[in-house]
């Protein structure tokens, strides 16, 4: 095998693929990209046995051929390359070594046999569709604060991506909870999902997803079965086993009756949230919302460190009432609204609070309320 | 109704009345499952007996034989043959079982030995002018005859057993037994201070392995002795007196300090109105009392007394009376729990004297190698991660010794700090940025800063939580909770307890219960795994403290991040601060993981190491 390729593309192949690959292994292939060089391509293919990434770049192509290299410490050699260098990387299939030239530099790797890589098995994808690269962004990330790092609770450390009934009809939903918030996410849905089985989307591969989803022009292919997730541009290819467990029934616990309404400005309501819980200490910072007529106490009481508060103008027209929360939940969610006010919807101190952004209900976030 | 089981056979055994050589076999195996049951059974007749001096000897692991002679009333004469039957006793009347004052009451051990095993008795009641022997051998008597004995009585059982080989089968080794012996005698022994006892072994020779005088002086002065004769020196120098009294119960006994414990629950005793017994509720309290104090793998030395009213307390629900049933078991455990709690709250200052040997032990000139205890492996300071040799020197050389901040220049050494006042003395520098050294009226201490420092944020932290109560995070999804009817009783009976941590609970049908909210500090949590560990903890200790340890954990974390770091230097004023407030904080006298945070050295015992004395 003998390749020259761009120290650019290499560079965003390589980021990729280490993404993928995790830092410690006990399988010593799994730390390796497998380079596979055809046509006028390289492909670049790494995995974590869960999550498998395929990039296929551009480059020119000698010499057909394939092998195995660590891919954190090629990783590391291109990124400290100087920008606008052409890489050669070669292989003469015997000597166990691949020679990585740019410039003056030169390096010589240890490899080991392609043979020896994991192929992701292929499946039948029971549902194909496309979706713009913005909507899918949209969809994933204002959703992912909310999965659950909670190992035992396994089904939840991922996003739930179905198909559900909407208010304007059929949609294209992605839902996750860690038990004390949750967000739900809906965008019309695209053609061909009607079919579309619900998987949960792990963490991780929602965080690779991301890095596939930066160009607004890009449509992305999306083909889920039941055990398996692809999400394809024409030049990288993300496939990703899905969480095996069943999503709870989130429907039930997304409070429909909360009639106390208060709507106040996003970014104000999270500066001032931020700026109260400074006082306090702990881990679990609680910050009080006290809520009369178009008037909002926020406050911390700590008593060792001090106290502090912080009065916001908001639209609340129902009776006082006084609700504790998580100080990071409430930025967290705040944080989600872009460019409309945050209508939050109250029932008593210990009911779910939703949270929507103005008027829109494709977005619909639920906190639990603290007890102080 | 024709269906029969295929285990019913048609012909009908009858049923008979069992002889009496079998029924005391039958008890005997209750009574007496190994030498060491016979020994605690006659031990404590002797000890029923008054007598003031126990002698136990034995060989071979008891197999061959065991004997104890006291030097009590003895039996009369004419009473011996009585005094082999069965539920035969002068202890009690029988009019009253709950109101027993003495060890035995049931009638059984002599009977039950003499039915297992070779059973002789030489004896002289004290109004009589002969002694008297007896035997018996698969039950059947021989005697009484005369014989000389000037007091007491004198029981020797053996080949045990040999009436019953089936269980021969199941003793362990000779050595096993004999230490079964050994540890009943201690025990026996630590709860009869004013009993001399003496232990020998005569598989060879005769071989003493225990023999404790007659201890003199009021019960504390006369127990502290006792125990430092049976479990050593180092226990009571290392110990507290735990003195407390609540709802009729009174616990007294000692008590190790936290900086002096072991790897396994091993040195840890029970007596209950004098008698020893073995419960799990007392490992359940001691680990509740030193939890804040000692790590979880680190286990507390204890000997604790507790005495009520016998109504209080039944003694007859084991044969071997092993175990005892309070009548509310939730005050035995909070009386020794906040008793320990408090005891060790005054002591808190005190490092274990094990440590300061230890200490001084590593300056000795002949293993000049041997590391100053634990500390230094595990606080490398900041920036030093690889000590060289000869980097001690050096150290030593470039001054920061003599710093006493010198160079801070608004320290003054007599400016009104007078050691004298002052428990921990007056800070006059510090070494390799981690160690405080302070002098005292009598000696100097060494403060570790980082463990000490850690200690007080974590006891401010804590302080902080039992003022403000635990928040509670409510839950989204209710975590239900499959558990057994049993468990949701005993849920249900802590479910305040539970509730003041941030959990709130309820019954979900007949089989669950749901979870509605769990300590917002834990963060994410998973409420099945803690509720599972609060009821193994119920069952197992009958009290729970996982929750109190879950969030104890985070403080300590948290505090660990919020505390002085090692490496870092402290002015003098710092460093007094430091040491006035370890003063009056109760618990600084050890880390979060029972790790000393100070050791202090005796004047005496440097001048010692100088060769001065």
């Amino acid at each position: 095998m003998k390749v020259n390729i761009e120290r650019s593309d290499l560079l965003k192949a390589m980021s990729r693929a280490q993404g993928v690959v995790e830092r410690r292994n006990t399988i010593p292939i799994l730390a390796n990209v497998l380079i596979e060089a055809e046509g006028d391509s390289v492909a670049f293919r790494a995995t974590d046995l869960d999550i498998e990434v395929v990039d296929k770049t551009n480059g020119m192509v000698n010499q057909a051929g394939a092998t195995t290299v660590g891919a954190h410490t090629l990783h590391e050699i291109v990124r400290k390359l100087p920008d606008g260098s052409q890489v050669e990387l070669s292989d003469d299939g015997q000597s166990g070594r691949l020679e990585v030239k740019a410039g003056r530099s030169h390096f010589s790797l240890a490899t080991l046999p392609k043979e020896d890589f994991p192929i992701m098995a292929t499946s039948e994808y029971a549902s194909n569709f496309a979706v713009p690269a913005p909507t899918l962004r949209r969809l994933f990330d204002k959703a992912k604060f909310a999965i659950s790092t909670e190992e035992t609770r396994y089904y939840l450390n991922g996003v739930y991506m179905h198909s559900a009934d909407g208010p304007d009809g059929k949609t294209l939903r992605c839902v996750a909870t860690d038990g004390h918030r949750l967000a739900q996410i809906d965008d019309t849905l695209p053609e061909g999902a009607e079919e579309l089985p619900g998987v949960i989307v792990p963490r991780k591969t929602v965080g690779e997803l991301r890095k596939l989803l930066d160009d607004d022009d890009v449509q992305i292919a999306v083909s889920v079965s039941e055990t398996k997730v692809r999400f394809s541009t024409p030049q990288i290819t993300l496939t990703s086993k899905v969480i095996d467990g069943s999503f709870p029934d989130y429907a039930r616990v997304i409070p429909a009756g909360n009639t106390k309404r208060m709507e106040v400005d996003a970014a104000e309501f999270a500066a001032a949230v931020d700026r109260v819980s400074t006082v306090s200490s702990e881990r679990s910072r609680a910050v009080k919302l006290s809520l009369d007529e178009d008037r909002l106490i926020l406050s911390v009481n700590a008593p060792d460190s001090g106290a502090a508060d912080e009065e916001l103008a908001v639209a609340y027209a129902d009776e006082p009432l006084e609700i504790g929360f998580n100080a990071k939940y409430l930025l967290e969610i705040a944080s989600q609204v872009d460019r409309e006010n945050a209508v939050f919807m109250f029932n008593t101190a210990a009911d779910p609070t939703l949270m929507r952004e103005g008027s829109d209900a494709s977005a619909t976030y639920v906190v639990m309320p603290m007890r102080v | 109704m024709n269906v029969q089981s295929p285990n019913i056979s048609r012909d009908r055994r009858v049923i008979s009345q069992l002889d009496e050589a079998a029924v005391n076999r039958i008890a005997a195996g209750e009574v007496v499952e190994r030498p060491a049951s016979a020994v605690k059974e006659l031990i404590e007749n002797a000890i029923d007996a008054g007598a003031s001096r126990v002698e136990v000897a034995y060989a071979s692991g008891g197999m061959s034989f065991v004997e104890v002679s006291d030097d009590g009333t003895g039996i009369p004469t004419a009473e011996l043959p009585l005094a082999l039957s069965r539920h035969a006793t002068s202890k009690i009347d029988g009019s009253d079982l709950l109101n027993i004052h003495t060890f035995g009451f049931r009638g059984e051990a002599l009977p039950s030995l003499g039915s297992v095993a070779r059973l002789s008795i030489e004896t002289r009641f004290w109004e009589e002018d002969t002694g008297a022997a007896y035997s018996v051998e698969g039950s059947v008597a021989t005697g009484p005859k005369p014989c000389s004995r000037v007091r007491g009585t004198k029981v020797r059982v053996a080949d045990i057993f040999y009436a019953t080989p089936a269980r021969l089968k199941f003793l362990k080794s000779e050595r096993a037994e004999a230490k079964a012996i050994s540890d009943v005698v201690k025990r026996l022994a630590m709860a009869s201070p004013k009993v001399a006892f003496c232990l020998t072994d005569r598989t060879d020779g005769a071989r003493k392995l225990l023999d404790v005088p007659v201890e003199t002086g009021a019960l504390p002065v006369a127990l502290a002795a006792r125990l430092g004769r049976i479990l050593g020196r180092e226990f009571t120098q290392n110990a507290i007196w735990i003195d407390a009294e609540r709802d009729g119960l009174q616990l007294y006994g000692m008590a190790g300090l936290p900086t002096y414990s072991k790897g396994a629950a091993v040195a840890q005793y029970l007596f209950v109105n004098g008698r020893p017994v073995k419960d799990r509720m007392l490992t359940g309290a001691l680990r509740a009392a030193y939890m804040d104090v000692m790590s979880r793998d680190r286990h507390p030395v204890a000997a604790l007394f507790v005495e009520c009213a016998p109504e209080l307390v039944d003694v007859n629900v084991h044969p071997a009376k092993s175990e005892v049933r309070f009548r509310d078991a939730g005050v035995a455990r909070g009386l020794i729990v906040s008793g320990l709690r408090h005891a060790l709250a005054d002591a808190g200052h005190r490092s274990s004297t094990t440590i300061s040997g230890a200490t001084l032990g590593a300056f000795e000139p002949e293993r000049p190698q041997a590391p100053v205890y634990q500390m230094e492996t595990r606080r490398v300071p900041a920036g030093h991660t690889a000590p060289m040799p000869g980097f001690a020197e050096a150290s030593m050389l470039s001054g920061r010794v003599e710093a006493r901040s010198a160079d801070e220049g608004s320290y003054e050494p007599e400016e009104g700090l007078s050691p004298s006042t002052l428990p921990l003395g007056a800070a006059r520098a510090q070494l390799h940025e981690n160690y405080i050294i302070a002098q005292t009226t009598d000696g100097m201490v060494i403060v570790d800063q980082h463990a000490a420092h850690e200690r007080l944020v974590y006891e401010t932290l804590k302080t902080r939580m039992a003022e403000n109560g635990v928040a509670a995070q409510v839950l989204l999804i209710p975590e239900i909770i499959d558990v057994t009817q049993e468990q949701i009783a005993a849920l249900e009976a802590i479910a305040e307890d539970l509730a003041r941590l941030g959990i709130d609970l309820e019954r979900f049908g007949g089989n669950a219960v749901c979870v509605r909210s769990t300590p917002a500090i834990l963060g994410e949590v998973d409420a099945q795994a803690m509720i599972a560990d609060i009821l193994d903890e119920l069952e197992a200790e009958g009290a729970s403290v996982g929750v109190e340890a879950r969030i104890n954990a985070i403080l300590s974390r948290v505090s660990c991040h919020g505390s002085i770091r090692s490496g870092r230097r402290m002015t003098a004023d710092e460093m007094n601060a430091l040491l006035r407030q370890m003063e009056d904080n109760p618990m600084s006298g050890q880390c979060n993981h029972g790790r000393p945070t100070y050791v202090s050295l005796k004047l005496a015992d440097i001048e010692k190491l100088f060769g001065r004395t």
